[in-house]
């Protein structure tokens, strides 16, 4: 679901018409013109690592992504609820293994793009890394999670490489039923009995800020928002994008009878737009290099799946090679024959 | 009209949500990103049916009986489920395995069920039979990888079949109105026999009868499994979710 | 067996497939995404866990991504473009007279 502009890599600073050739030119004037970049087509390589970094980086947040509500679907409260959850959970392994695919066209193979994750080497989104505590989380994710990742992934349907765009039209056909699902349960939960509504706020009162840093740091202090534009990975900016977001958001706790635990929070007519309260950009920054609620706990799930799943990768490959080769030998004894 | 007994019924709709419940907690941590989407596919498939079976129950019990009523609100001496479902998942080659034992008693059960005499239970079981043939064909694929595969995944298929080979005769004996039993088993044999075969593994020991130990071994596993899944509902009795 | 001692020589990640789904009778396959399975075979098992959730397809393709044979980027203005000057193949190149109505 999930793309956070977060800027880790210091190789791709420098902005991509530094060292210009012709090719680049030419390049540049082809994603001006809005044209699609395909795997076998010349790129700088800033923009065949820059890619590789935002798509695996991606990946990996849908992947990581499935922990924290995964958790709960042994134990959502109705048999309806369980089932939606599970179909969700699912789809967000799904848009992975698009993404991951995406990213395989520039050149890096899966086991390369897991591997830096469980190194430490890539990142995924520091939403993640937040406890899932009680069952309102799971809606509350959903509508505010999802909400946001659909508000940062609708404009990358357009971005200019063709693969990432066509898994991001895909992800985004998905997202809007996993947006729906947790505003529902949050829904249900505004509408139920105090415990349930108090369950409600609790857990928004948890998710609000870490959602709003999940656009990632403000454009004046974002390496990439610059170098991704002119390449045509990222369209609208951090700010713009977390803007649009508060404002339909604070509609929707109204509507819910919640309250966003904003004490700045007010409707500024001059601009039209809300404004809001300052980010805790060093809780952002912690959660991002390692030390959030669940950092570990999410990479321990990931990396022992992985490892569990060794053996088992390992025996489908054995097999499929042994009946390839009883396949090569049928077919040597009927032409011997 | 004639309806299953509801005996049978909760027989059917509890084996369901336990063994999907068992399923459903790989999600996120399946051996291979591709892989652990299908296997979900297989819980949603199977507690799907749970659904539609305790909505039919529910229906017909009437007094304000509902499927969660039947699935958060009963105790594990209520649950009617094979005790092969309940038992903890263990690695892939025992969780492919169970749901080879299972899928493989499944399909005859939804054919027959599907073209039996209660028409509203057959609307169900024809499309649980094309699921449960999905399901069947991606055990057995799995299980013949295994043995036929390399020496540990082979060691971890053979360990899964003598761990889960006692709870196969309860299975076998279940009775369900209406149904074939002796022809059901006939059919699991057989289809079992050809899959060990071309796994290259030695024939599926069923034994005579199950033991009591694991009877009761099962019953502490669906126990915990309950607690876990009735936990928050149980908080909230007068909840609507 | 000694498959377990040789592991370093069996492949660790499953060979990539192209996925083509025919979406509805009557229409062509079309190329939808990739994925990794260890054969054809359960390549296309996985296909349709992972492309057809929402009942996408009714038939499915795949082919190792290996096989594909893909026409070279850099001669895409020499193929491609001479047929921009055939605009006699194109229908709308001719007029008809109104009075023969449509043709
Ligand atoms: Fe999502
Ligand atoms: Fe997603």
């Amino acid at each position: 679901m999930y793309t956070q502009a977060i800027d880790t890599d210091p190789t791709s600073r420098n902005s991509p018409t530094s060292h210009a050739s012709v090719a680049e030119d030419v390049f540049l004037a082809r994603i001006a013109q809005d044209e699609k970049i395909e795997p076998q087509d010349w790129m700088p390589e800033a923009y065949r690592k820059t890619l590789v970094r935002q798509i695996s980086q991606h990946a990996h947040s849908e992947v990581v992504g499935m922990l924290p509500e995964g958790g709960w679907i042994t134990r959502a409260p109705s048999l309806r609820r369980k089932e939606i959850l599970l179909a969700k959970v699912q789809d967000e392994g799904g848009h992975g293994l698009y993404l991951y695919s995406a990213a395989e066209t520039l050149g890096v193979s899966r086991e390369q793009l897991i591997d830096a994750l469980h190194s430490g080497k890539a990142k995924y989104s520091s939403i993640f890394n937040y406890e899932t505590k009680t069952w309102a989380d799971i809606g509350t994710i959903g509508w505010l999670v999802d909400g946001a990742a659909i508000m940062n992934q609708v404009p990358l349907c357009r971005c200019s490489y063709g693969p990432y765009a066509r898994a991001m039209i895909r992800i985004c056909k998905e997202e809007s039923f996993h947006q729906r699902q947790g505003f529902d349960i949050v829904r249900a939960l505004c509408e139920g009995t105090p415990e349930q509504k108090a369950m409600a706020q609790e857990s928004l009162n948890r998710w609000w800020w870490p959602t709003l840093m999940m656009f990632g740091p403000h454009d004046s202090d974002s390496t990439h928002t610059g170098q991704a534009s002119a390449y045509g990975i990222k369209r609208i900016s951090n700010d713009d994008l977390r803007q649009k977001f508060v404002d339909v958001t604070v509609a929707q706790a109204e509507f819910l009878g919640l309250s966003i635990p904003d004490p700045a929070l007010r409707w500024n007519a001059e601009r039209g737009h809300y404004d809001f309260g300052k980010i805790d950009w060093d809780e952002f920054w912690r959660v991002v290099n390692g030390q959030g609620p669940c950092n570990e706990a999410r990479m321990h799930d990931r990396i022992s799946a992985f490892e569990e799943g060794r053996w088992v990768r390992d025996a489908a490959s054995a097999h499929a090679a042994k009946r390839a080769a009883r396949a090569v030998a049928r077919a040597g004894a009927l032409e011997a024959a | 009209m004639s309806a299953l007994p509801s005996q049978s019924l909760l027989l059917i709709a509890d084996t369901c949500l336990v063994w999907g419940h068992r399923l459903s907690e790989w999600c996120g941590h399946g051996p291979q990103l591709e892989e652990d989407i299908a296997l979900t596919n297989t819980a949603l498939d199977v507690i799907g049916q749970a659904r539609s079976l305790y909505q039919l129950y529910a229906l017909r019990a009437g007094n304000g009986l509902t499927e969660d009523k039947l699935a958060y609100f009963r105790g594990a001496d209520a649950f009617q489920n094979v005790a092969i479902a309940a038992v903890e998942n263990g690695d892939y080659a025992q969780t492919v395995l169970r749901s080879l034992i299972l899928s493989a008693w499944f399909v005859p059960l939804w054919r027959e069920l599907a073209i039996g005499r209660d028409p509203e239970l057959a609307a169900i079981a024809v499309e649980a039979e094309k699921a449960a043939r999905v399901q069947r064909r991606h055990a057995s694929d799995w299980t013949i990888r295994f043995g036929d595969g390399t020496a540990e995944s082979r060691r971890r298929i053979e360990h899964a079949i003598s761990t889960l080979a006692p709870w196969v005769p309860a299975l076998l004996a279940a009775e369900i109105d209406g149904t074939d039993r002796a022809r059901r088993e006939n059919e699991w044999r057989s289809f079992i026999a050809e899959v060990m075969a071309e796994a290259t593994l030695d024939a599926f020991p069923v034994g005579s009868s199950s033991d009591h130990a694991f009877e009761a071994n099962a019953k502490q596993a669906l126990s915990a499994l309950l607690h876990e899944m009735q936990s928050l509902a149980r908080e909230h009795p007068e909840a609507v979710w | 067996m000694s498959d377990s001692s040789s592991k370093s020589l069996a492949p660790t990640d499953w060979p990539l497939f192209e996925v083509f789904i025919r979406s509805k009778q009557g229409l062509d396959h079309k190329h939808v995404g990739s994925l990794h399975a260890s054969d054809a075979e359960h390549a296309i098992a996985l296909a349709r866990d992972v492309y057809t959730r929402r009942q996408e397809g009714v038939s499915i393709w795949v082919v190792p991504s290996k096989a594909i044979t893909a026409s070279n980027p850099a001669l895409k203005n020499e193929n491609f473009d001479p047929m921009a000057s055939k605009i006699y193949r194109h229908p709308t190149f001719y007029d008809i007279p109104e009075e023969i109505g449509h043709m």
